[in-house]
């Protein structure tokens, strides 16, 4: 694809404001945004490996004292956590959006502009939180917490090393369908309490939504925990030594990973929010820091949605070790580096998906997930059930 | 087209009609019968001594360009609709009213399209400068003698009053 | 057929809801106001309101020259801007009695190819941004943005270039203009298998259009409606077949028809009136002389004899007509523009009822309206 250079002849050259399109740094970008992904991977080690050690080692978890203690800090990086990951997707996004359409995408604020979303968040925290009249207030604020709440809660079983986990939960693919619902919930409540036709229509929308894709989803992570013979997260990626899932529970992995784009409200399914069509659907009417919880949940869902996609279908944290002893200190650090490349992979693909794709409509993307997810979830189901049983006999 | 007072003329590549306000809906349900299908503009022109409705149309198979134009009196702007017979000229009529006040009967639903409802005046009429106000030494000016769409004893007069 | 004057709720009913969509919705692409009343997602009522960017233009092209004239009929259409001028040129030309020389009339086709292809450029980006993808917008935006740096070399101005006079074009082009030109050509035959790909031929614009908001060939002819609107639905309805204008008589050029006259109907004649104006402006260079007489013999006071003219011309969104009316002296008695795009939206009631609300997005889209010449 050829550009075309601007006229030497035209008469009024372009104004360059504090960068210079023609003069394009890749190199400080790519440094930038390194960076950035070992930021992430320095607070993933802190929060699911360093302090839960530093706990262990020093024997304070069995003291009532100590186990509040650890559950406050915790609770701290884990919003940590939850804010590095929004902050750093939200500019990857801006930046790849820019790079699939020939642009040079946020410039001015850091080096290639990676410091973008912190002034906006800034911008968002000295803005006015307004609530027109006619809301029902309680509801109204309740939402984007709820949203945003179910988002953090999912981040709690995340397993991304071997033993690095904030809480082993066995029952941990239950509690993802659970959570994860829960955030649509605050969806649909804060599109219908803002009194605007338009946040009414997204809340049907995302009514309508939620109930389609949330089976198809919860019959995917079923089959997961068929084959794998446990509920528990851990469990489930030490059943892939040898062979990822993707491979026996291909068709389930495609359901949850058209489930998990729904999920998101991402394009082809961003229906509830529909720019285009209904202004803003259900968050038309929130401003300042509610509309920043709603899209801090929908960024933090971006990295959680391919995280339980990696550690149910790509194998987790699973890497060459280079003979470190497994769960070691040194062995979690690494397998975390794994776990995190995979799901930036998939965040890379989902953010691909939203790049390319016009939007469905409501009524087909029903039609997608009644005639044809849920079908195909029930035959993934069955596989699951028939590799296990011919395992079981083996 | 018998017993209709019209007068044909041919300006360009164009049949203009003149047609007289009581027969305009007839010759224009004619024409519609002569394949005259497409309507290409229905406009108001305040031609000095009254309001003119000219209609274009177009025969989408026989490529005939036609034009019929009536004039009426500034005191009773009043014209037949020809919406049922093209229902394309819904919005030209509502817009020639909106403009200049001309009213025609029959229009499913006569009122201002381009300007809002509590409008008083209609802008385009000559009396009005281009701010909206009244022209203080403006005049319409004589019906012309004789009216364009009778027939003349004498051939060569022009359709154009 | 027609609306209600306005949309009431019914007494007693409580799953309809009435909503006003504009004038400041996103995919009302500028000033347009619906207001609806909507099932659940099903439309049952739709009465368009316009007239939010109305200026009347008529009555003040009434109080200026004829010369002066053209530099408004710019700014009805703006996105194709150029294509304004030539129906009221080319009248006035007839009441003139002006000869335009073959190299005038070339370099307007050119120019005028070119601003339909920046015009459909436009819809393109736009419509897709309606149907939720942004990317085409960006790409076909950038494309634009050539044929605009084109017409700014030769014209001075980008989008309103005022170039179109009686009897020619205002002044020579610039010596690079014909290689520009050959240069962008090359350029967007490598970029229209993209759009290919992004758009006509992707599974989900399919399911979005194809199919959705079907409108009859008999409907589109007696509403009026035009250029590819009416030729989406079999109409091979074309002025510059009709009536050739310029040099069309000697140009070979296809008409594109579809019979759906469905969304995905529209936006296809839309690809192929791109593909068609490139082998259109693809013959004019070459049968364009590189230098000669740019504008034609015309008098110094602009006073045609009195009459009336009513030309058309094909713009991008169809048919365009100028009635001007003369009185003989250097100002016009009345212009009237005949503007496609408040043709084609009477046929919102007829299209928006009954489909769905992402539906009546879509066929909005595909009606591709501009307020600057819906309102004028």
């Amino acid at each position: 694809m050829s550009r075309m250079p601007l006229p030497a002849d035209r008469l009024v050259q372009p104004k360059l404001v504090g960068y210079d399109p023609t003069r394009p740094r890749p190199w400080l970008e790519r440094l930038a945004y390194t960076l950035f992904f070992a930021a992430l991977w320095a607070m993933v080690i802190l929060a699911y490996g360093a302090v839960p050690a530093l706990f262990r080692r020093f024997g304070w978890l069995s003291t009532t004292a100590g186990f509040l203690a650890y559950a406050v800090v915790e609770a701290v990086l884990a919003f940590l956590l939850a804010a590095v990951v929004a902050l750093i997707l939200i500019v990857v996004l801006r930046k790849y959006l820019g790079k699939v359409q020939e642009r040079v995408g946020p410039m001015h604020y850091g080096p290639a502009g990676v410091f973008q979303t912190v002034f906006d968040a800034l911008k968002l925290l000295g803005k006015e939180d307004f609530a027109p009249k006619r809301v029902d207030w309680l509801i109204f604020r309740i939402a984007p917490a709820i949203v945003f709440v179910s988002a953090f809660l999912l981040m709690v079983a995340l397993p991304v090393a071997g033993g690095w986990v904030m809480a082993d939960l066995n029952v941990g693919l239950l509690y993802i369908v659970a959570v994860s619902t829960l955030g649509a919930y605050g969806v649909v409540l804060g599109g219908l309490s803002q009194g605007n036709k338009w946040g009414l229509l997204g809340g049907f929308r995302a009514g309508a939504q939620l109930v389609s894709y949330e089976v198809p989803l919860a019959l995917a992570l079923l089959a997961v925990g068929v084959y794998a013979g446990s509920l528990r997260l851990s469990d489930i990626v030490e059943h892939q030594y040898g062979v990822w899932h993707v491979v026996p529970l291909f068709l389930s992995f495609v359901v949850y990973l058209v489930a998990s784009i729904a999920e998101l409200k991402a394009t082809p399914f961003d229906l509830p929010e529909a720019e285009s069509e209904l202004v803003a659907g259900y968050n038309t009417e929130y401003s300042g820091m509610s509309f920043a919880f709603f899209f801090l949940a929908e960024f933090v869902e971006l990295f959680l949605l391919p995280g339980f996609m990696v550690v149910l279908f790509f194998g987790g944290w699973h890497g060459p070790l280079f003979g470190l002893a497994p769960g070691s200190f040194a062995a979690g650090v690494l397998q975390s580096l794994y776990f995190l490349i995979k799901v930036a992979v998939w965040v890379w693909i989902f953010l691909w998906i939203r790049a390319t794709l016009p939007r469905f409509r409501d009524d087909q993307l029903m039609d997608l997930a009644w005639k044809g997810l849920l079908p195909l979830a029930l035959v993934g189901l069955l596989v699951a059930a028939f590799l296990r049983m011919f395992l079981e006999v083996l | 087209m018998s017993g209709l007072r019209f007068k044909k003329t041919t300006e360009f590549d164009e049949e203009v009609y003149a047609v007289h306000p009581d027969d305009y809906r007839g010759l224009l349900e004619a024409l519609k019968g002569e394949g005259l299908d497409y309507p290409r503009s229905l406009s108001g022109v305040d031609v000095g001594y009254g309001l003119r409705v000219v209609v274009h149309l177009y025969g989408i198979e026989n490529g005939r360009k036609v034009t019929v134009f009536t004039d009426l009196p500034y005191d009773a702007p009043e014209i037949e609709s020809v919406t049922d017979l093209w229902p394309g000229l819904e919005w030209f009529e509502r817009e020639a009213y909106d403009l200049f006040g001309i009213r025609f009967k029959g229009h499913p639903d006569l009122r201002r399209i381009l300007l809002e409802e509590d409008w008083t005046i209609h802008p385009l009429l000559k009396r009005y400068d281009t701010g909206g106000y009244p022209l203080p030494d403006w005049r319409p000016a004589p019906w012309p003698e004789p009216a364009p769409w009778e027939e003349p004893e004498a051939a060569g007069e022009g359709g154009e009053a | 057929m027609r609306g209600p004057t306005t949309v009431e709720p019914v007494p007693g009913r409580t799953d309809e809801l009435i909503i006003n969509m504009g004038p400041q919705h996103p995919a009302t692409h500028g000033v347009l106001k619906v207001v609806i009343g909507v099932e659940g997602e099903r439309i049952t009522r739709a009465v368009p309101h316009i007239g939010f960017l109305h200026r009347n233009h008529e009555k003040i092209e009434e109080a200026r020259t004829y010369p002066q004239i053209i530099t408004y009929t710019d700014r009805m259409d703006y996105v194709s801007g150029l294509q304004n001028e030539l129906p009221f040129i080319l009248a006035v030309e007839d009441l003139l009695g002006v000869e335009v020389p073959q190299r005038a009339k070339l370099i307007r086709t050119i120019f005028f190819e070119l601003f339909r292809i920046a015009s459909h450029l436009v819809w393109l980006g736009t419509g897709m941004l309606d149907l939720g993808a942004i990317t085409p917008f960006l790409y076909t935006f950038r494309d634009r943005e050539m044929i605009l740096e084109i017409t700014e070399k030769t014209a001075g101005a980008r989008m309103l270039p005022n170039y179109f006079t009686f009897g020619g074009v205002r002044r020579d082009v610039h010596p690079d203009f014909f290689k520009d030109v050959a240069h962008f050509l090359d350029f967007f035959e490598t970029r229209l298998p993209d759009y290919y790909a992004l758009v006509l031929d992707s599974p989900v614009f399919q399911a979005r259009a194809v199919g959705v908001g079907v409108l009859s060939r008999e409907r589109a002819i007696a509403r009026g409606a035009s250029g590819p609107v009416l030729r989406a639905s079999g109409v091979a309805y074309d002025v510059r077949k009709a009536e050739p204008y310029d040099a069309y008589p000697d140009l070979e050029f296809q008409v594109p028809t579809r019979t759906e006259g469905d969304v995905f109907a529209r936006f296809w004649v839309r690809f192929k009136e791109m593909e068609e104006s490139v082998k259109i402006i693809r013959q004019a260079l070459e049968k364009v002389p590189k230098t000669g007489p740019y504008k034609g013999k015309v008098p110094p006071r602009v006073k045609p004899k009195p009459g009336a003219r009513y030309r058309a011309v094909e713009i991008s969104r169809g048919h365009l007509g100028t009635y001007v009316v003369s009185d003989g002296s250097e100002r016009p008695l009345r212009v009237k523009h005949r503007s496609p795009s408040f043709a084609n939206l009477q046929l919102i009631p007829d299209l928006f009822v009954g489909a769905r609300f992402a539906d009546a997005i879509a066929i909005l889209s595909s009606l591709d309206p501009v307020f600057g010449e819906v309102d004028r």
